[in-house]
């Protein structure tokens, strides 16, 4: 066992985060999805740091939570301004964008 | 020195920028008095000018003026500078003196015109343009100049711009002038190449150390000037836009198109005769137009109707005088007929300009009558003006005409010929002239219409006019000295009797034909017009020029441009901008297709594509 539980652990909670992203129509729950694939790599590579005796890796995972935070503020603050002007959270009615 | 020369220039700019930027915001009598006080500062600068090249002792040749240094790129400089000499003074007393005249007589004449105020804006650019034209003291302000007097001239030919006719003679002036312009400016780029300098003075003093006598280079470069001189005076074979221009304004046609502008040419021939004496072939030539269309105008304008246009081919002819003088190399009588010429051709317009006035726009002599008795004042100083220009003796005309004549054949460069065909062209000028005076002021009216004497604001000017075609001739003398500062030659006076009196005699010959043809016979006159029935008709269409022109020119370049607008532009250029648009349209609308909006397909895409590029990389 070892680093292969951790590689097992860390794809599955990928495959939920990107499975869910893909079936909820919801964007705080898809949101929330983004964030399982987002710790899944942290998780990924807090494992690694420890089993390689290396704190790149962690210091990657901090990295990659900053940028998310960041991300939430922006992508919350877009879905809250949709929310006030459609009252509609049904990401599939959101395609006024297409060509 | 001279500094306060550039008055003369800032004065009428000056009037043309306030009359155009407040239009109809001041009054007509302000507009008048501004349009006419800025010429007349700039004709009492001219006249101090004048006094100072008179009596300075060193200034007597004049001198340049230098505002500031314009321009440098390599070897070549530019300054903002005038030239201020005899031969500019001169030519600036007739533009100002005259023009000042003018703007006052156009007060009255244009009284009633709805557009007064743009009319003396305009004015006043011309006198500015004019005034740069003249005082250039190098070939680019002077290209400058005689391009901005040919933009004022489109611009009042076409005043009445509701008038069809008026545009389009706007027009063809404008393109006979631009073609002249090309010329001009190609003469200066090969002096500048030859030379390194285009100001005059050092260009003239330059010259003739670098050019051979009559070689390639200076054959090329004074018959280039030759373009623009003969566009600008209306010379053969540019001269059918003068006619036409006869649509604008009087007060235009006696300023611009006999008294100042289309003196332009002779004037530029003067101020570079170092050039031109040494290219005797183009000396030559121009002695050959002149007195050509000296004969050629003259011929038709003894069959016209139309009283302006009689005057506008005179004034074609007298132009051809003027050229025959400087060809043959005598400048100051030249410019000494030009004076004479602007004083009683300026008279004659004007007074036509009042009789037009007078008749409610009426121009065909056949509609006129009897004026004398109606007209008296307009009358008097139109039979003073025509005196002068058949060359009785005695007025101005009589004396530069007849210096003319005589030094065609006397001058070195002349000959019997030239001489011959000099006295046909005095024949007819007294014939045509006396025409029309008898047509408008002889017999009885021909109309209804009841002719009223004009304001004194036109008369006043009629009389100065009057005067001054009356005197000017006793001034040769004067002239002659006061130009020989700028030619070093003085005007000759040949002793010949029996030629002076066949020239005297050539203007009363004319006089006397008129007299025969239409004082006292109609029936010499209807056999006559039968007898020549061909000619006539040759004469009264213009010897068919401007057919000729519109088959040669205009017509092979409308049906060209017609072709390549059905073919090249439509079926080239259209066709093929046009597909470039429809074709990205298109394919825009098919990839579109991908762009669907909907944020979860473009998830999966990505997913997909994510473990695709994987599977790629990990089992390869």
């Amino acid at each position: 066992m070892g680093h292969q539980f951790v590689l097992l652990i860390s794809a599955c909670i990928f495959c939920i985060g990107a499975v869910g992203f893909l079936i909820r129509k919801n964007p705080l729950v898809m949101f929330m999805s983004v964030e399982l694939m987002l710790n899944s790599v942290n998780f990924l590579l807090v494992g690694y740091s420890n089993f390689l005796k290396s704190m790149d890796g962690q210091i990657f995972a901090l990295m990659i939570m900053t940028v998310a935070a960041a991300e939430v503020v922006v992508g919350l603050a877009i879905i809250l301004t949709i929310f006030r002007t459609r009252h509609d959270m049904d990401v599939d009615h959101i395609n006024t964008l297409k060509g | 020195m001279f500094l306060y020369c550039w008055l003369i220039l800032i004065s009428p700019l000056t009037g043309f920028i306030v009359l155009s930027w407040m239009g109809d915001r001041v009054s007509r009598q302000q507009a008048a008095a501004i349009g006419c006080g800025t010429v007349g500062i700039s004709f009492l600068v001219t006249l101090i000018a004048l006094t100072e090249l008179l009596l300075g002792e060193e200034s007597s040749k004049g001198g340049v003026s230098t505002l500031y240094h314009w321009v440098t790129a390599g070897s070549f400089t530019l300054n903002l500078s005038i030239l201020v000499d005899p031969l500019s003074v001169f030519m600036l007393l007739i533009v100002t003196g005259v023009g000042f005249v003018i703007h006052v007589y156009s007060v009255g004449y244009m009284e009633k015109d709805p557009e007064f105020n743009r009319f003396f804006s305009y004015l006043n650019f011309f006198i500015f343009s004019m005034a740069l034209l003249v005082l250039a003291a190098d070939f680019f302000f002077l290209i400058v100049g005689w391009a901005m007097v040919g933009l004022a001239s489109y611009l009042l030919i076409g005043f009445w711009k509701e008038k069809t006719s008026a545009v389009l003679a706007a027009r063809k002036a404008f393109v006979m002038n631009v073609i002249g312009d090309v010329g001009m400016v190609i003469a200066a780029f090969i002096i500048f190449e030859n030379l390194g300098t285009l100001n005059f003075l050092d260009v003239f003093a330059a010259a003739k150390s670098t050019f051979r006598p009559n070689g390639d280079t200076i054959l090329l470069i004074t018959l280039l000037l030759l373009v623009g001189a003969f566009a600008k005076s209306a010379q053969m074979p540019l001269h059918t836009w003068l006619a036409d221009a006869m649509e604008g304004p009087t007060p235009v046609s006696a300023l611009i198109h006999a008294a100042t502008m289309v003196t332009a040419g002779v004037y530029l021939v003067a101020r570079c005769h170092v050039l031109f004496e040494l290219a005797p072939f183009t000396m030559y030539l121009i002695a050959t137009v002149g007195v050509i269309t000296a004969i050629f105008a003259g011929s038709m304008a003894m069959v016209q109707y139309d009283i302006k246009r009689v005057i506008a081919y005179s004034t074609m002819s007298q132009l051809g005088f003027m050229f025959l003088a400087v060809g043959v190399g005598m400048y100051s009588i030249a410019m000494f007929h030009l004076m004479t010429h602007a004083f009683f051709k300026a008279l004659l317009f004007l007074s036509a300009g009042s009789v037009i006035h007078g008749l409610n726009d009426e121009q065909d002599i056949r509609k006129m009558g009897g004026l004398r008795h109606s007209m008296p004042i307009t009358h008097v100083t139109f039979l003073i003006g025509s005196l002068a220009l058949a060359g009785f003796p005695l007025t101005s005309g009589f004396f530069s005409k007849e210096a003319i004549i005589i030094n065609s054949y006397h001058a070195d460069m002349g000959n019997i010929i030239f001489w011959a065909l000099a006295i046909l062209g005095a024949i007819m000028t007294g014939f045509y002239i006396f025409r029309i005076y008898f047509y408008a002021f002889a017999g009885q009216p021909r109309t209804d219409v009841h002719a009223h004497e004009s304001p004194l604001v036109m008369i006043a000017p009629l009389c100065l006019l009057a005067f001054l075609s009356l005197t000017a001739g006793f001034g040769g003398g004067m002239v002659d000295d006061f130009l020989f500062n700028y030619f070093g030659t003085h005007m000759p006076h040949p002793d010949d009797l029996l030629f002076e009196t066949i020239g005297l005699s050539a203007g009363l010959i004319g006089i006397v034909g008129a007299v025969v043809f239409y004082m006292t016979g109609k029936d010499r006159l209807e056999f006559a017009k039968q007898m020549l029935a061909p000619l006539h008709d040759l004469l009264l269409n213009k010897y068919y020029i401007d057919e000729i022109y519109d088959f040669l020119i205009v017509k092979p370049v409308r049906a060209i441009g017609i072709f390549l607008e059905k073919r090249a532009e439509n079926l080239g250029i259209d066709f093929s901008v046009d597909q470039i648009g429809v074709q990205v349209r298109e394919v825009s609308r098919l990839i579109s297709f991908w762009q669907s909006g909907s944020v979860r397909s473009y998830a999966l895409s990505m997913i997909v594509g994510v473990v695709t590029i994987l599977t790629f990389v990990v089992f390869q």
